[in-house]
């Protein structure tokens, strides 16, 4: 039957063994993005993602408020890291304002970003584990979760989106026994998280479908530009905490985890390793930090910018988080580009799953530590 | 490492959580317990009191009807509007003060840091559903009310695992 088409239509040809598949929107296995995989039998023969599902408009948003009021939107595309999207925003806005931050203020942003980092990489980990139908490694990082939310609701008064970290520094000082509190809570966790070892990282499972799928070389890794865990578990030692030290991360004891493999499960296996340095890090900055002082620089209100351009980034959960802020002597930036570390890894999909089977593709676009949310804006 | 010796060490540290206690907060029966009486902004210093940010509470005594709540508010979310009340203080001439849409507050609490007359705070009240869109709306007299609340539970460490109480 050959129907007449409208002008401007046409039907897309239909090959005999390839079949296209649509993965996505829908949520169940791939997040607010599609994935159109070509397929061969069992085998993926090309691979096109499809973001920008989710895009909200950020960075237009951030063109008519000010640097007080784009706070709270600007850390809604990441909820379960906020103080880590808002991080490089405040170092940014600092530099174009002119505001010195008080020395103890700077080691509560470094605490509040590193228990942020531990709860969305315990959130990602709870995803990756249900994706490969474990569901013990769902419920064991959600519940783990609630050991830092409660730190952070003691912190800053919310459970996600705390709006905690402002320019000039934090919004309030430390509850009384915090450090107490937080010492004890993340000493419990590193205990939970050994266990995860046996069940999750030690099962011949995991590693059968892990190891060995999608690798990622080296040159690879730096020529399509990912950042963050998938940068270091194909053997790149890069860590912005320790390459561009901001705030207080040169003062604190840590390592970069780096891994040679470059498989999804050396990609699964790096965060979890950073997660016992976000540890050391928050009992070292407890342990260095000035015990009182003020936390907060007073700003004037409706604070304005110079004719000037700013760029920082920081090592947010998903690779480098990057704000470029331009302004022209008015309380609201002219131009606000967020660059994030989720859609610098997306670049990878189509590299990484040509030739593998399907069944292993959750295993590897989930290793990549994407955020849908955060790619889009 | 054999496979089945990986497949038995990992069920075995499954089974091993059969005898301990759960970690889960059975929520309606137990709340958590917060720190403070809610968030709250010393305007002297600039800096605010830690506390959970949850619905907020207005001195009509210190309110001013000054409008820098919902001035903050503009922008964010926009909960905030002024209303005409039927009191008369000496600090509010216009008699107006905010009244705030919970359909729509993202609870930043940047109207508390705005706020320079020690009159809007937050609370730890947090549970505020409704059956109505319009019930979500606090009047200026509603805002007034101290939230009772009962939140007792606490996260508790022990050798054999942690627990909510």
């Amino acid at each position: 039957m050959t129907a007449q088409l409208p002008p401007g239509i046409q039907l897309e040809k239909v090959d005999d063994r390839i079949m296209t598949l649509n993965v996505g929107p829908q949520h169940p296995g791939s997040g607010h993005m599609r994935l159109i995989i070509k397929i061969d039998g069992d085998y993926i023969v090309s691979c096109d993602p499809d973001p920008g599902y989710v895009h909200r408009g950020e960075e237009k948003m951030a063109e008519y408020r000010n640097y007080i009021q784009n706070i709270p939107h600007l850390e809604r595309p990441v909820i379960h890291d906020s103080s880590n999207i808002l991080h490089p925003y405040c170092l940014a806005v600092e530099e174009l304002l002119g505001i010195e931050v008080p020395e103890r203020a700077k080691y509560i942003r470094v605490i509040a970003s590193e228990l942020n980092r531990c709860i969305y990489t315990l959130y990602w980990l709870a995803i990756y584990g249900i994706f490969l139908g474990h569901s013990t490694m769902f419920m064991w990082p959600a519940g783990d979760r609630e050991l830092f939310i409660d730190l952070l609701e003691a912190m800053s008064g919310a459970r996600v989106t705390h709006a905690y970290l402002v320019p000039g520094g934090v919004r309030n000082d430390l509850p009384a026994n915090f450090e107490e509190r937080c010492l004890r809570q993340v000493d419990y966790f590193e205990k939970r998280l050994k266990e995860y070892q046996a069940v999750f990282y030690k099962n011949p499972i995991l590693i059968s479908r892990t190891e060995g799928t999608g690798i990622l070389s080296r040159t690879d890794a730096i020529r399509l530009g990912t950042t963050g865990s998938v940068l270091r578990a194909s053997g790149v030692d890069f860590d912005i905490r320790k390459k561009e030290p901001y705030d207080v991360y040169e003062n604190l004891d840590f390592e970069t985890v780096v891994m040679k493999e470059g498989d999804s499960y050396a990609r699964s296996y790096v965060p979890y390793l950073e997660m016992f340095e976000s540890c050391r890090i928050i009992r070292d900055a407890i342990r260095k930090m000035p015990k009182s002082g003020s936390v907060r620089t007073k700003l004037k209100p409706n604070p304005k910018g110079g004719n000037e351009e700013v760029y920082k980034r920081v090592e947010s959960g998903r690779g480098a988080l990057g704000y470029y802020i331009v302004s022209n002597n008015r309380p609201e930036p002219y131009r606000v580009k967020i660059s994030v570390g989720s859609f610098r890894n997306l670049i990878c999909m189509p590299y990484l799953l040509k030739g593998e089977l399907l069944g292993n593709m959750p295993s590897v676009y989930w290793s990549l530590n994407y955020w849908p949310v955060e790619a889009d804006r | 490492m054999s496979t089945a010796g990986g497949i038995i060490r990992a069920l075995n540290s499954g089974v091993k959580h059969l005898a301990i206690r759960r970690f889960t907060l059975r929520y309606p029966e137990q709340k958590l317990k917060f720190v403070g009486d809610g968030f709250q902004f010393n305007p002297e210093t600039g800096v605010g009191i830690a506390g959970l940010r949850g619905r907020h509470i207005l001195y009509h005594e210190h309110c001013t009807g000054c409008q820098l709540c919902s001035v903050a508010c503009e922008g964010i979310a926009e909960a905030i509007g002024m209303v005409k009340v039927n009191e008369t203080w000496k600090q509010n001439k216009k008699a107006i003060m905010p009244q705030i849409d919970y359909g729509k507050c993202v609870f930043c609490g940047l109207c508390v840091d705005a706020c320079p007359f020690y009159a809007l705070y937050m609370t730890n009240d947090y549970e505020l559903s409704s059956f109505t869109k319009s019930a979500l709306i606090y009047t200026p007299a509603q805002l007034a009310i101290k939230p009772k609340i009962s939140q007792d539970v606490e996260i508790k460490i022990d050798d054999r695992g942690a627990t909510h109480g």
